[in-house]
């Protein structure tokens, strides 16, 4: 159990000119699940790096302190027990090949006797509800088991604070509502501290103690109790979706075909063979629960991955046309931003997709407009690599939609991304649309603002791919 | 057996038939090598494996020195024919019989070696097939921009370096994060025992070998 406060504390980047949090003061209570929100790219991660020690708080400026024990004062050996951190990124938690070698890792580290650590992990499994995965290994495990896991380890670990980096930015809504209940648990009934950060605020109303908010002067305000049911209910409305799209025409020219089109993932079955056509110049949303292979579909759409059965574009199986040409043809817009960057800074990015682009509409004016539209001014000398999450999948998917590709397969585009950010986007896509005629096929589990570009919804669910008139 | 006196016994031999040119010596390691792996139960296809996938550069190691080579044409070349084999059987006796995890333990707790070196060889040893479909990935991406990425590409190599840094950041904060201190002291929930035996093995093997080489009359 442990008071956390935060005094005075500053933090600016070595290479950035302002500061990333600004004399922040506050205190936390012991036991109490707070949930830390603000737009993406205000320093929600640094902070909770900062408050874990990975990123290390220079002397002048500020201090964290557990229970009065300065954080920079304590021993290295004891933070990992004091607290722990669940990142934003489900593939870099990990250290080792099983979930179970993971678990050992970290006891071992904890120091805990070898003669105790079956039962621990037997403990810790059961607890999140994950026995099945113990042999399993990481690689081939879905985001929301690897968050799964993730918390896992920490439940193993025994630390007293818990911070969650939006650890549910990958993870479908049944395994995000089950590690919500887990965490609720945790505070209840191991009296653990929770912050955990999330800009996204559906169930959170009626299970934290704290809502606090990032300011625009980057400190950081509790909001008053007062105001929660106004914020959560702006949210709640905006992400009730009882939109119903229609059955796709059968006479519309059809982009993709799948014939006996099968889906494996190591021995596990993700897409039992399957008809099916996705038709060209229109949209279409592909939803489902994680781990049901939404992007390994894409993956094979693209040719990254085998699969089994014929896929055809528009005319010719994609097995038998030249990958330079069909990259050009249809384009993924990968869910980790970070992969699609070819160079340095955001002015070489924009320069390479100008360079290579597929139509004349992205003049050098709208690419100008563009960037202001999406917040993104300003950042042209940046390397890339030192953008925010949100700042890096915007101007991922700009410099995608710059090529004008006939095909965009989108995966996860509104990850990381605050509200303000999602309407700018759509906005963007909706004009940019009109006018170049491109195909958008999407996987999303986040809804909010993004219903008006679709046409037609697949639900991608118990290894079936169908399409659906409503959204469940 | 320890894994890490196995690598070095391996080791040994390896160097010492390098320098030798008894082809009934490489022959034997190999038929040895090979009763190895039949008693840990590998399948026969994998030893059919081994004896295939090496027969290409065998013979161009052989034909080239049948044709170019000097001084006992013949003996030369079989010996360079029989020494590949020798080569890839007796490491087969390692990478089919041996956890790469077992390795790191023998190394950490056997020769006390940082924690950190035997867990970062085995964290790199885990990200090899990531990196390989990483490679793909950029090369794709490349493509969908525009850009072939040859792999003469400088482009391809630093995207490669910089995912690399990045994950080796990353994982160093996994590590981190999951309770890992350079140099503080850790359990161990795997027990490498390194015992009499096994230098026993090493003393024996290295003794047979040297008998193998400077006293028995091979024909």
């Amino acid at each position: 159990m442990a008071t956390i406060a935060l005094k005075n504390l500053s933090y600016t980047y070595p290479e950035a000119q302002a500061p990333t949090l600004n004399h922040v003061q506050l205190t936390f209570n012991p036991q109490q699940f707070t949930l830390l929100t603000g737009p993406s790219g205000t320093g929600k991660s640094t902070l909770l790096k900062l408050m874990t020690g990975l990123l290390s708080l220079p002397r002048t400026q500020g201090s964290i302190s557990y229970d009065g024990q300065d954080l920079a004062e304590m021993a290295l050996t004891d933070r990992a027990g004091q607290v722990a951190l669940m990142f934003q990124n489900p593939n870099q938690q990990f250290a080792m090949d099983s979930v179970e070698n993971e678990l050992i890792f970290a006891l071992e580290n904890r120091l805990v006797q070898p003669d105790q650590i079956d039962a621990k992990i037997t403990a810790a499994l059961s607890f999140v509800g994950i026995s099945e995965l113990r042999k399993r290994e990481l690689n081939h495990l879905s985001g929301g088991e690897k968050q799964k896991v993730a918390l896992a380890v920490i439940v193993a670990m025994d630390s007293d604070v818990i911070l969650l980096d939006e650890p549910f930015a990958s993870v479908d809504p049944a395994a995000r509502a089950s590690l919500l209940k887990r965490l609720v648990q945790l505070r209840d009934e191991a009296g653990k501290t929770i912050i955990l950060a999330d800009h996204d605020l559906t169930d959170y109303a009626t299970i934290v103690d704290q809502v606090v908010r990032i300011t625009p002067a980057r400190q950081l305000a509790t909001v008053p109790t007062s105001d929660w049911s106004a914020l959560f209910s702006a949210f709640a409305k905006t992400n009730q979706s009882d939109q119903r799209w229609p059955l796709p025409d059968e006479t519309a020219t059809p982009l993709f075909q799948l014939q006996q089109v099968a889906l494996k993932q190591g021995s596990h079955q993700l897409l039992q063979p399957t008809n099916l056509t996705l038709l060209k110049q229109h949209n279409t949303l592909i939803t489902g629960p994680n781990g049901s292979g939404k992007s390994t579909l894409f993956e094979s759409l693209v040719r990254l991955i085998s699969y089994t059965g014929k896929i055809t574009y528009l005319t010719d199986d994609i097995q038998t046309l030249r990958r330079k040409r069909y990259a050009r043809q249809v384009a993924l817009l990968f869910q980790d931003a970070e992969t699609q960057f070819l160079n340095i800074t955001v002015a070489e990015e924009l320069a390479q997709s100008q360079k290579y682009v597929y139509g004349d509409y992205f003049t050098q004016a709208r690419i100008d407009a563009a960037m202001a539209q999406l917040n993104l001014t300003g950042h042209e000398d940046q390397v890339i690599y030192t953008l925010s999450e949100g700042q890096k999948k915007k101007l991922q998917i700009l410099i995608m939609l710059i090529m004008q590709s006939p095909v965009l397969l989108m995966d996860e585009p509104l990850k990381g991304l605050d509200l303000s950010s999602v309407h700018a986007l759509v906005a963007l896509l909706q004009t940019t649309l009109a006018s170049t005629k491109q195909s958008l096929i999407i996987i999303s589990h986040q809804l909010t603002g993004l219903t008006p570009l679709i046409d037609y919804h697949l639900l991608f669910d118990q290894h079936q791919l169908q399409y659906r008139e409503a959204t469940t | 057996m320890n894994p890490s006196i196995k690598l070095l016994l391996l080791f040994i031999i390896a160097l010492e038939i390098s320098f030798t040119m008894i082809i009934s010596l490489n022959i034997t390691l190999v038929i040895l090598a090979m009763i190895y792996l039949l008693a840990h139960r590998t399948k026969l296809r994998t030893i059919g494996w081994l004896l295939i996938v090496p027969l290409l550069p065998a013979i161009g190691l052989w034909s080239t020195q049948y044709i170019n080579g000097s001084g006992n044409k013949t003996l030369m070349a079989w010996v360079l024919f029989t020494r590949i084999y020798a080569f890839v059987f007796t490491g087969a006796t390692f990478t089919l019989t041996t956890n790469i995890l077992q390795l790191a333990d023998a190394l950490e707790q056997n020769w006390h070696l940082p924690s950190k070196f035997a867990y970062g060889v085995l964290a790199a040893y885990n990200l090899v097939p990531k990196i390989q479909h990483e490679v793909q990935i950029i090369r794709t991406a490349g493509l969908m921009r525009g850009q072939q990425l040859s792999f003469w590409s400088p482009k391809l190599y630093f995207k490669a370096i910089l995912v690399s840094i990045n994950w080796s950041q990353n994982l160093a904060q996994a590590m981190t994060s999951h309770g890992f201190v350079e140099d503080a002291p850790r359990t161990h929930y795997r027990h490498s025992v390194l015992c009499w035996q096994d230098w026993a093995i090493l003393i024996i093997g290295v003794g047979l070998l040297q008998v193998g080489i400077f006293l028995v009359p091979w024909v």
